[in-house]
């Protein structure tokens, strides 16, 4: 348990639900809770709905190192949890929860949210990703009994054991940095000829000696009665398979959009991503899209927040222009 | 040196203002072979300068059998939050990381006697007819565990029939293997039904009843 801390959440959970909102913004990230600073402090009535937990994939990550501001990088935890307590402070409410059935046909827009519609003047979907499987066989199976996907969630109880991390991406080099804290040795499986991540975390990561970094091999598949036991790769240019032992295996391959929700509603691109214009307003007038689970180029911390930013001043203009039309 | 940094201090003090009746931490510990039991007793010692209202009762775990008995305590160091009454919250393993403000928040409720769950839950906690024992496994750096565990614990304190354990997993690594836990959270009920994840109320709650239900045919 190193570098234990005691962190401590400054917020308050019991909310009122209301019928109507001006902004609607879905998934609690740091692109949903930009938005939400930005509407509520132009007076929009601001309601952030996130099904899991506030601060999204960033409060996932033990140390983000290039989010400006904080020389020293900050607990991806504690920046959300400081995004809460400033969209708080003007007045956005938080709710946790699952909404459903939307609705984007009429103005205003609505939902369903544990029984009850809500109506929206604009909705800002900042739903973000979540992680890719690696679709082999025995990943399904050993999910929870030593797959994971979460290193900040379960690295510690793989104290002293040998573990893998599959693919050597920023991600993966990244929470394998967090996951050293605890294991004995990581393998990392990489499936192209090189590493991609930035040569800043590659270096850190072979400062270490219980690494060792497979590049160009193909896992096959997990193998394990109840828990993960070992893992076959392939090496993709001589064909030889190998087995590895592993107690644990932490995925890191990639992304796919939190789209489902709104399949059919709005123009998606081929992987699933929302198309947005450059004020980040979807195919639909007054829905807007921010941060990962958009059409772009980057994902990343510093990207997510500036697009909630946009989309929160776009879906101002947008419930004033609907205000002088009602005049 | 303090745990307790002198920023949330100044936070918690305001913060337990909200505090109604005085709370009472049971804790148990022991001398020897317990990693954690110093660092957890020296926590709540800070927090219980910061309200009058919070009282630490301290008890050896083998020295005081019978308390360890009465309160129904499995393992080292472990924390009852108790109001008016025991509620049956529990805290295995230093509530330290992310569940720091698990402990605040249960500080508080139970100084009020009241819980944010919604009324379709404490009606549906209100029929339960067996004893529902929810576990709650997790890690001190798992953003998605708080919420399990403070559901476990409201549960607690809306039903005389629910215990809502807290299980720092790395701390007992043989309970985590007896119940394969190998991802958090991890909430088991009643040694019958277990799921991982964060769930929505709701969704908790169906699992609850179905773990008591399973308790019931048995
Ligand atoms: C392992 C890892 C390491 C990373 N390291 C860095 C780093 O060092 N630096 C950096 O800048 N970036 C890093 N990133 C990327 C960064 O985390 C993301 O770019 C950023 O979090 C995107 O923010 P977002 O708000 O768009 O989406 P997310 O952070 O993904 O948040 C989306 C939120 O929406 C919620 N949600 C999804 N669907 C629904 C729904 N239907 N209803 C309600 N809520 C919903 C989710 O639960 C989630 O909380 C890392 C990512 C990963 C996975």
């Amino acid at each position: 348990m190193d570098g234990l801390m005691f962190s401590l959440k400054k917020e308050d959970d019991s909310v009122q639900l209301d019928d109507f909102y001006d902004v609607v913004v879905i998934g609690g990230g740091p692109a949903g809770l930009t938005a939400a600073i930005y509407a509520s402090r132009a007076k929009l009535k601001t309601l952030i709905i996130e099904k899991e937990e506030i601060g999204g994939e960033a409060a996932a990550t033990d140390m983000i190192e290039n989010y400006p501001g904080f020389p020293e990088g900050i607990n991806g935890h504690a920046l959300a949890d400081r995004m809460v307590e400033q969209a708080k402070r003007f007045g956005a409410v938080v709710y946790y929860g699952y909404p459903t059935n939307f609705d984007f046909s009429s103005q205003p827009k609505t939902f369903q949210l544990e029984g009850k519609t809500i109506s929206a003047q604009t909705i800002i979907i900042a739903t973000g990703t979540s992680p890719k499987m690696l679709n082999v066989p025995g990943e399904r199976e050993l999910k929870g009994r030593g797959v994971s996907y979460c290193a900040t969630c379960d690295a510690p109880i793989f104290a002293g054991k040998d573990i893998a991390v599959i693919g050597c991406g920023n991600s993966g080099l990244q929470e394998g940095l967090f996951i050293l804290k605890f294991v004995k040795s990581i393998k990392f499986i990489e499936f192209l000829p090189t590493i991609q991540a930035e040569k800043i975390l590659q270096d850190k990561i072979q400062a270490h000696e219980n690494t060792t970094c497979f590049v160009n091999h193909q896992v096959i598949s997990i193998n394990g009665k109840d828990r993960v036991e070992s893992i076959t790769m392939k090496d993709r240019e001589s064909g030889e398979e190998k087995v590895i032992p592993a107690e644990g295996v932490f995925i890191y391959v990639g992304l796919i959009p939190n789209t489902d929700a709104f399949k059919g509603q709005l123009k998606l691109n081929d992987w699933g991503y929302i198309v947005t214009d450059d004020n980040l307003m979807t195919s639909v007038p007054g829905v807007f899209a921010a941060g990962d689970v958009r059409d772009k180029g980057l994902r990343q911390v510093a990207t997510a927040i500036g697009d909630g930013a946009v989309a929160a001043v776009a879906a101002e203009h947008f419930v004033e222009s609907v205000q002088q039309k009602k005049k | 040196m303090a745990h307790i940094q002198e920023e949330d201090r100044n936070y918690l003090t305001k913060e337990f203002e909200k505090m109604v009746n005085p709370v009472k931490l049971v804790f148990f510990t022991q001398k020897f072979e317990c990693q954690y039991c110093e660092l957890t007793h020296e926590l709540l010692g800070e927090l219980s300068e910061l309200s009058d209202k919070i009282n630490v009762e301290v008890y050896d775990f083998v020295e005081n059998k019978e308390k360890a008995e009465q309160y129904n305590i499995a393992r080292i160091p472990a924390i009852v939050v108790e109001g008016e009454k025991d509620y049956g919250i529990r805290f295995y393993g230093v509530p330290a990381g992310y569940e720091f403000s698990t402990l605040v928040e249960d500080i508080i409720d139970v100084s009020k006697g009241t819980t944010t769950l919604a009324d379709e839950t404490k009606e549906a906690l209100k029929k339960l007819e067996k004893p529902v024992h929810i576990q709650v496994f997790i890690t001190l750096t798992c953003p998605y565990c708080p919420r399990a565990v403070r559901m476990a614990h409201q549960m607690a304190m809306e039903s005389e029939l629910v215990t809502g354990d807290m299980v720092e997993a790395s701390e007992y690594p043989q309970l985590s293997n007896r119940y394969g836990v190998s991802a958090v959270p991890k909430i088991v009920i009643n040694e019958n039904v277990s799921f991982e994840g964060a769930l929505p109320e709701a969704n908790y709650l169906e699992k609850v009843l179905e773990g008591e239900g399973a308790s019931k045919k048995s």
